[in-house]
């Protein structure tokens, strides 16, 4: 019991991080029919950046300000130096430019920091909870809290204020969209800054937990293109559900058939998936030209 | 039209000679062991690019597991000839065979994916297939490395690492390359760029664009596992790092750069970032701060560059460049 509980909360924590990271990939998605697979260099950066800001003695709310604008500037810099430009590529240029840029950055990274892995001290100093045995890190229920702030937040911005009315609209309808003045060219800078944002939260979030280092992001951005696609791409519910689900069986499949295995779990999982369903769980919302 | 064909069929056969002189002459421009050795990777890297190239630029399809059909091949290999003891020449077959059985498997359960899922799903086994390398450890040694593969004996002599190897290294090269422009040349060639240009339009013309498709993945597989096998018998070892994500990456970016829609092209971005890559590790000699992560950043400008500015690839914009120019010797795009 104390085994399957602690199993579950990891996979929550690890499947929190996922889920961001795929609201991420939907958010550029739906607008810009792009995959952007450096979303998780965006995790990194946020990490490495916010270890960096409280080493240099910054208070740590100030750094988590300074780090979150500056991940979301160099989300904005990518939609304004590269992705603009390269508006008319088929998906298969697309994924092959995202991960230019993920090496790119990855690449810089290990130059600027080096190869070692860096620790921050948890938000808040507490004693890990004990249910039936497991162990429960403060930071987890941090982690998961971030998590749900971040869902009712996107859910407000997306359903509640103009701005967000807009941005779906660009969505469903580019031309449509346009012809009611609102700008695609606005949205997609929108998009990428918000994807930005959300990339540096998730990489502050897990920086007690996972140790960053300079190759952090390739892998969860892995693993959050497929919580995106295990959604169906578009969906921001299935990107909610499909990060969830994805570490679940990464954290139950390490635990209960073998720890070096879980990757190899966790994508079997995902392509058993693909071949049921070939466009995800909740089925792809928005067809564009990244569709089939 | 005929007349345009010949006009084709004679410049590759230039370009052929000419790329049979260069790998001819060029260990005699006073290579040392280093360069001899990159050399002799970049023959290796080449049969996967032309592969690899085939698929993308032909087949439309994107792979971004492509190292893994390299590892299968190469571990194939290492397990015929050392846990086994056979001869490596019964490897080779194995090596060659066992990929392109995966690639069926892989190739038919993935048959109803594209775009983006496509990339989702090679990304996925290509890390399934790295994951295997490192745990099954019975047979793989796991992370430690493969140690005690045989060389390869031809005719009774060893062919050993160095000048003998950068040969037949490249002569399987070369056979890989004719192979390929004789495909492209074919029926089958034509069918795949009709698939490229579009899907909908070559079915409906009574092509069978599944098959097709199949066709060449099966065959880029078959040649990722003939580079695993050369890869295996060239080092005494093999490690899963050299046949992970990173791997793949490389293989890709060489494609990208050189050009998919040409056979010459993926030869061509092959060699060039082995030359990049030479001259990162000769900068990274004398200048202190460029390390060999320099070649990640590298690589990353390269892919983002290329698809900016040239989203063809190098080659088949210099065909064009060239093509304007000499209007009379070429009307059709040379492949």
């Amino acid at each position: 019991m104390g085994d399957l509980i602690q199993f579950i909360m990891t996979g929550l924590t690890i499947g929190s991080i996922y889920e961001i990271v795929a609201l991420g990939f939907v958010t550029i998605y739906s607008v810009t029919k792009i995959i952007n697979l450096a979303q998780g260099e965006f995790v990194m950066l946020g990490g490495m950046l916010m270890i960096t800001f409280v080493g240099m003695g910054i208070p740590f709310v100030i750094a988590f300000i300074l780090t979150l604008i500056m991940v979301t500037i160099i989300g904005w810099v990518l939609e304004f130096a590269v992705f603009r430009r390269v508006k008319d590529a088929d998906p298969i240029s697309l994924i092959i430019l995202t991960i230019g840029i993920a090496i790119l950055i990855r690449g810089l990274a290990s130059i600027g920091w080096g190869k070692g892995s860096f620790r921050l001290e948890s938000f808040t100093a507490h004693a890990p909870l004990k249910i039936f045995n497991a162990t429960i890190n403060i930071q987890s229920i941090w982690v998961m809290c971030i998590m749900l702030a971040v869902v009712i937040f996107l859910y407000i911005m997306m359903e509640k204020t103009i701005l967000g009315k807009a941005f779906r609209g660009t969505s469903d309808n580019p031309v449509a969209a346009r012809l009611m003045g609102i700008s695609s060219v606005k949205m997609a800078t929108l998009a990428f800054m918000l994807s930005g944002g959300l990339g540096a939260l998730a990489g502050v979030a897990i920086a007690p937990i996972m140790f960053p280092s300079y190759d952090l992001g390739i892998m969860l951005g892995i693993k959050g293109f497929s919580a995106a696609i295990f959604g169906g791409l578009g969906s921001a519910p299935g990107a909610v559900i499909g990060g969830l689900v994805i570490g679940l069986v990464e954290s139950l499949g390490g635990g209960y058939i073998s720890s070096g295995l879980k990757d190899a779990i966790t994508f079997s999982f995902v392509l058993l998936l693909l071949l049921i369903r070939p466009s995800g769980i909740l089925g792809e919302k928005s067809v564009g030209k990244g569709g089939l | 039209m005929a007349v345009q064909r010949k006009g084709v069929k004679k410049l590759n056969w230039i370009g052929f000679i000419i790329f049979l002189l260069i790998v001819l002459i060029l260990p005699w421009l006073g290579l040392n062991s280093f360069l001899m050795t990159q050399a002799t990777f970049a023959g290796i890297y080449a049969i996967i690019a032309v592969g690899l190239g085939m698929l993308m630029g032909y087949a439309g399809q994107i792979s971004l597991g492509q190292a893994a059909f390299y590892g299968v091949g190469a571990y194939t290999t290492a397990v015929v000839s050392k846990t086994f003891g056979l001869s490596p020449w019964i490897g080779l077959i194995f090596a060659i065979l066992l990929p392109a059985l995966v690639a069926f498997i892989v190739g038919h359960t993935m048959a109803r994916l594209s775009g983006y899922y496509l990339a989702m799903a090679t990304l996925a086994f290509g890390i399934i297939v790295s994951v295997l390398i490192v745990e099954w450890r019975s047979v793989t040694s796991g992370a430690s490395g493969f140690y005690g593969i045989p060389t390869i004996q031809l005719f009774g002599t060893m062919i050993k690492q160095g000048l003998p190897y950068y040969y037949f290294v490249w002569f399987f090269t070369v056979i890989t390359v004719l192979i390929s422009l004789n495909i492209v040349h074919s029926r089958i060639g034509r069918a795949l760029r009709s698939i490229h240009d579009s899907e909908i339009a070559a079915n409906s013309m009574g092509v069978n664009t599944g098959k097709y498709k199949m066709q060449i993945f099966i065959f880029s597989a078959m040649l990722a596992g003939l580079a695993g096998w050369l890869f295996a018998h060239m080092s005494y070892s093999i490690s899963p790092g050299s046949f992970g994500l990173d791997a793949s990456i490389l293989f890709l970016t060489m494609v990208v750069l050189g050009g998919a829609t040409s056979v010459w092209g993926a030869l061509i971005g092959t060699i060039l970032i082995t030359a990049i890559n030479i001259f990162v590790h000769f900068l990274g000699n004398n200048v202190s701060f460029i390390t060999s992560d320099f070649e990640h950043v590298m690589n990353g400008l390269i892919l983002v560059l290329v698809i900016m500015f040239m989203p063809k690839g190098l080659f088949p914009s210099l065909v064009n460049v060239f093509r304007k120019k000499t209007p009379h010797l070429v009307k059709e795009s040379t492949t």
